[in-house]
């Protein structure tokens, strides 16, 4: 609606000068000029965490010197890769996915609790407890699991296992732990469940949590029960938090670094039965470091680990923040 | 949740369908929902008893052989029972580190929300929230090549730092961008109209509005930085005495429970490494419980802005 001065009746006030300037909006703040030492100095100040990022992987790059390992990277043979790190990368998966299997199956049924069971004032008081544990450094995980966990796993469950569950493939055997009883694959799947929980819950519950409301009560009133709405109605409409739980709960889960080499035996070979001792990607990084200020060769080849290692996780982060628009900032560290 | 509690009131609980039609289909699917309501919130127990586990047996161990004299005691601690030149290289650590990270994502978060188009924002925010997501290890590496190698800083105090501040970045980049962007519109407009430059409004309107919600991004970076080993470890020589500069090698209090947690009980590493386990868990645990108190504060203040 333009209004002409031409056609404005006689004895109208004046009409405002016309605009010169575009209006004003939240990201084009309002003043003439801007008082900062130039227009692109924001965009220097924000570029920080990328700029971090990239150089992460550009030193990363440079470390492996552009040294090519070929197909013998991954497979044992060569001098200075005697086992491959394919043992690391399997071991890797062999801990992070049942790991990241567990604390989903626990994370839908606490989240489920706390959003549809629960009344509001347990929740309130339970979830921060649950958000808390995020913030427990690992290497704490990792001191109880060897101290306590691995007692318990050594002389009562992996034994009760063999003798019960030896008619499963893998659960057949003793446990070949060379240093101290407990500590293997189970012990690594458990500390790394706990730490993956924290994400993974906080993930589902705020995905169940924006549930409509009026789609959650039409489903009541047609007769379903809570469970019923909230298997059929809520998981389908939060499924990509859920989605983005299993991506972010995998990143957490394979880059665990500390924890992991406290608990796993740190030893480079296929693990034999479910309770054997193997190694992770991260924590033979970890472990390995040391050799490689007199060994450059090693220094390459870690380096090179450190950027499949890299590739996985920012692959990953990527699917499961694409996935979920909040931002998460204070809630839980690691997120 | 509340939905469910309303439903309730509002007399649409499946209970009632159960007193009205009774068949056993109703009665399978009304049980069900009611033991599966019983049973989840079991799975809290889960979660909760492991950490509870940990809070109990660290401090059920540490406490009984921890006193003023370990804690300030400035011997060496590979000879004897003392604390005080790791606490005062961790204090340290710290310290810098969180100088360091607030002055690399503090500035940049607030530039994000308030200068940054959206489109820029949106790929800002995604390479920090994938820097958050780096494995430990992997900014450790970071640290070790970059700074250690090819700058010959060597395993010194400022590398390690350094590497911890890398890691502690994100937070603060996030908490100081979510904190200028939740300021309600109306408060920004307001000093935009009433002539502020940019500048004004960021250091004497939003500044005071977002400063509680930096505080607690400052604060949970503190936290994670204690608690980080992987970056330390890799970056850092041990030293038993307090650093004497930023290029001497030093201790760190996660270094202590990595180097002690295999020895055999009751020797000296071990009693360490719980000493130091307890520790950290303290610190971490209060300033996660601080943490959240400001935000609750913050967010009730934030809702009263809007009034």
């Amino acid at each position: 609606m333009s209004s002409a001065p031409t056609t404005a009746p006689t004895g109208a006030p004046e009409p405002l000068p016309p605009r010169t300037s575009a209006p004003p909006s939240r990201k084009a703040p309002i003043g003439r000029g801007i008082a900062l030492p130039g227009k692109s100095l924001p965009f220097v100040l924000a570029l920080v965490p990328a700029a971090i990022v990239v150089a992460i992987v550009a030193t990363l790059v440079s470390a492996t010197g552009f040294h090519n390992f070929g197909w013998g990277f991954f497979l044992p043979g060569s001098a200075s890769n005697p086992n491959g790190v394919l043992i690391v990368i399997v071991g890797s998966f062999l801990t992070a996915v049942p790991a990241l299997f567990l604390s989903m199956v626990l994370g839908l049924g606490i989240a489920i609790a706390s959003t549809t069971y629960l009344p509001s004032f347990a929740s309130k008081l339970l979830d921060p407890f649950v958000d808390l544990l995020a913030g427990i450094p690992s290497v704490v995980y990792g001191i109880w699991a060897y101290l306590v966990l691995a007692p318990i796993l050594g002389t009562v469950i992996n034994p009760w296992a063999v003798a019960h569950l030896s008619f499963l493939p893998g659960f057949a055997g003793l446990p070949t732990s060379p240093t101290s009883a407990g500590v293997g694959l189970p012990l690594a799947i458990i500390v790394l469940t706990l730490m993956a929980l924290p994400i993974t819950t906080l993930l589902i519950r705020d995905a169940l949590r924006s549930i409509p409301r009026d789609l959650w009560e039409s489903g009541l009133a047609l007769g379903a029960t809570r469970w019923e709405v909230m298997r059929r109605v809520g998981i389908r409409h939060g499924s990509r938090g859920i989605f983005s739980a299993v991506f972010l709960g995998f990143g957490r889960a394979i880059g665990e670094t500390v924890a992991v080499a406290m608990v796993i035996g740190s030893s480079a070979r296929f693990p034999a039965n479910v309770y054997d001792v193997t190694n992770t990607m991260a924590a033979y990084m970890f472990e390995t470091l040391d050799a490689a200020l007199v060994n450059a060769t090693l220094g390459k080849l870690l380096a090179e680990l450190a950027l499949v290692l890299l590739v996985i996780t920012l692959v990953v982060n990527l699917l499961g923040r694409r996935l979920v628009t909040h931002i998460y900032a204070q809630e839980v560290p690691g997120l | 949740m509340a939905t469910a509690f309303s439903v309730r009131a509002a007399g649409l609980d499946p209970a009632d369908d159960l007193r009205s039609g009774d068949t056993l289909r109703l009665r399978f699917r009304t049980g069900f929902d009611r033991w599966i309501g019983y049973l989840l919130p079991l799975l809290f127990l889960v979660a909760l008893l492991p950490i509870l586990d940990v809070v109990y047996y660290i401090s059920s161990v540490a406490l009984p052989t921890l006193s003023v004299t370990v804690l300030t005691s400035m011997a060496p601690f590979d000879g004897s029972d003392a604390l005080g030149v790791t606490i005062i290289s961790t204090f340290e650590m710290v310290a810098v580190a969180t100088a360091l990270s607030v002055s690399f994502g503090l500035f940049g978060g607030i530039a994000t929300a308030e200068f940054l188009p959206e489109w820029a924002a949106g790929w800002v925010r995604m390479s920090a929230n994938l820097l958050a997501g780096t494995p430990s290890v992997i900014v450790g590496y970071f640290g070790f090549f970059a700074l250690v190698i090819y700058l010959h800083w060597g395993l010194a105090f400022i590398a390690g730092a350094f590497t911890l501040a890398f890691f502690m970045t994100p937070y603060i980049f996030r908490t100081a961008d979510i904190a200028f962007s939740s300021i309600p519109r109306p408060i920004r407009e307001a000093a935009y109209g009433s002539g502020a430059r940019p500048y004004q409004y960021i250091l004497r309107v939003g500044t005071p509005i977002a400063i509680p919600q930096i505080l607690t991004g400052i604060f949970l970076a503190m936290a994670i930085g204690l608690g980080e080993t992987a970056p330390i470890v890799l970056t850092v020589a041990p030293n038993v005495v307090v650093p004497t500069g930023l290029f001497s090698h030093s201790t760190y209090l996660t270094y202590l429970i990595w180097t002690g947690y295999t020895s055999p009980p009751g020797s000296l590493p071990l009693t360490l490494a719980y000493q130091a386990a307890f520790l950290v868990v303290v610190v971490v645990v209060v300033l996660n419980v601080v943490v959240r108190v400001i935000a609750a504060r913050y967010r009730k203040r934030l809702e009263g802005l809007y009034q």
